[in-house]
């Protein structure tokens, strides 16, 4: 069962289910309407909307009451614990994956920002301490 | 059977814990390189006031503290939802200098078993709705905004709700 679930809202939901899936490994769930698919990738679902009019039956990427679009980007992101960070970069860069920087070394991790079609982020990192480490 | 000279000495035999790093990294060792690739989930938000924010996760959305280590970030669980909390500063910033910022619609979705409840439970404590609750093919929702104004959807399942029902294929 999916435990945590987190929402992006992206432009073109078909580029974006091809990167996710291609790229970063996920599956998908369903594809019902152009506007919407889910995935999974582990524990996390993924859900990608596209904006949507006020009228339509996907109620996540509608405006707001004061008619606010909502739009892909931000910095807010979902983290993808990845066992060799140099060696995903590697087998994602000469597949036309744009990255936001280069490695960062944290505290706990070793990092870098994958931007999806969107403009959305992704972290990609590397545990370096035993307690930045996601146990399965 | 030989005599351990040691023996003779008498020392004391004190048992020794071994320490949580340790021997997850000897188990790391043991059970080779597979576990290095967890499936659990997390999630990174900025925000511009962090004790602000472990308090609204925490008291508002049942969120656990695990780890507050410095002024800029803290961890913080949810079930099997990781979040880190990060002030936006030096080490988060772009090669151009650029610096992330909170906001944006990306969101994590929290399942709730009673959104109209939740819904006025939150309002009543004073917490900002971006969005007050509205009905979608398979869910209905409602967006908080954290006090950094991050948002934080809240959904109930109706009729037609999908969900992968286990990991297994």
């Amino acid at each position: 069962m999916s435990t945590t679930s987190v929402r992006y809202i992206v432009d073109d939901v078909d580029a974006a289910i091809e990167f996710y899936r291609g790229r970063l490994g996920f599956e998908l769930q369903m594809h019902p309407d152009p506007a919407f698919a889910m995935l999974t990738r582990g524990d996390l679902r993924l859900v990608l909307v596209s904006p949507v009019g006020p009228d339509h039956p996907g109620g996540g990427s509608r405006p707001m009451p004061d008619g606010t679009t909502q739009q892909p980007g931000g910095w807010n992101r979902i983290m993808l614990q990845v066992a060799d960070l140099e060696g995903s970069i590697e087998e994602l860069r000469p597949q036309g994956v744009r990255f936001r920087n280069e490695i960062v070394t944290g505290i706990g991790t070793k990092q870098i920002l994958v931007q999806d079609p969107a403009g959305n982020v992704v972290e990609l990192f590397e545990p370096i301490r035993s307690e930045a480490r996601l146990n399965t | 059977m030989i005599p351990d000279p040691l023996d003779g000495l008498q020392l004391p035999r004190v048992p020794i814990e071994p320490r949580r790093a340790f021997a997850d990294a000897l188990w790391r060792r043991i059970a080779g390189s597979e576990e290095d690739v967890a499936q659990s989930a997390t999630v990174r938000y900025f925000v511009g006031d962090l004790d602000e924010a472990i308090a609204f996760y925490r008291d508002r959305l049942g969120f656990e503290e695990e780890l507050h280590p410095s002024p800029t970030f803290a961890m913080l669980y949810r079930g099997d939802l990781r979040l880190l909390l990060s002030v936006p500063g030096e080490p988060h910033a772009l090669a151009d200098g650029t610096l992330p910022e909170p906001g944006g619609w990306n969101r994590i979705s929290l399942r709730v078993s009673d959104l109209y409840a939740t819904v006025a439970a939150l309002r009543a404590e004073g917490v900002t709705f971006r969005r007050e609750i509205a009905a979608g093919v398979a869910v209905d929702t409602a967006l908080v905004a954290d006090p950094s104004g991050n948002l934080v959807e809240l959904f109930e399942p109706r009729a037609g709700y999908h969900e992968r029902t286990t990991t297994e294929e």
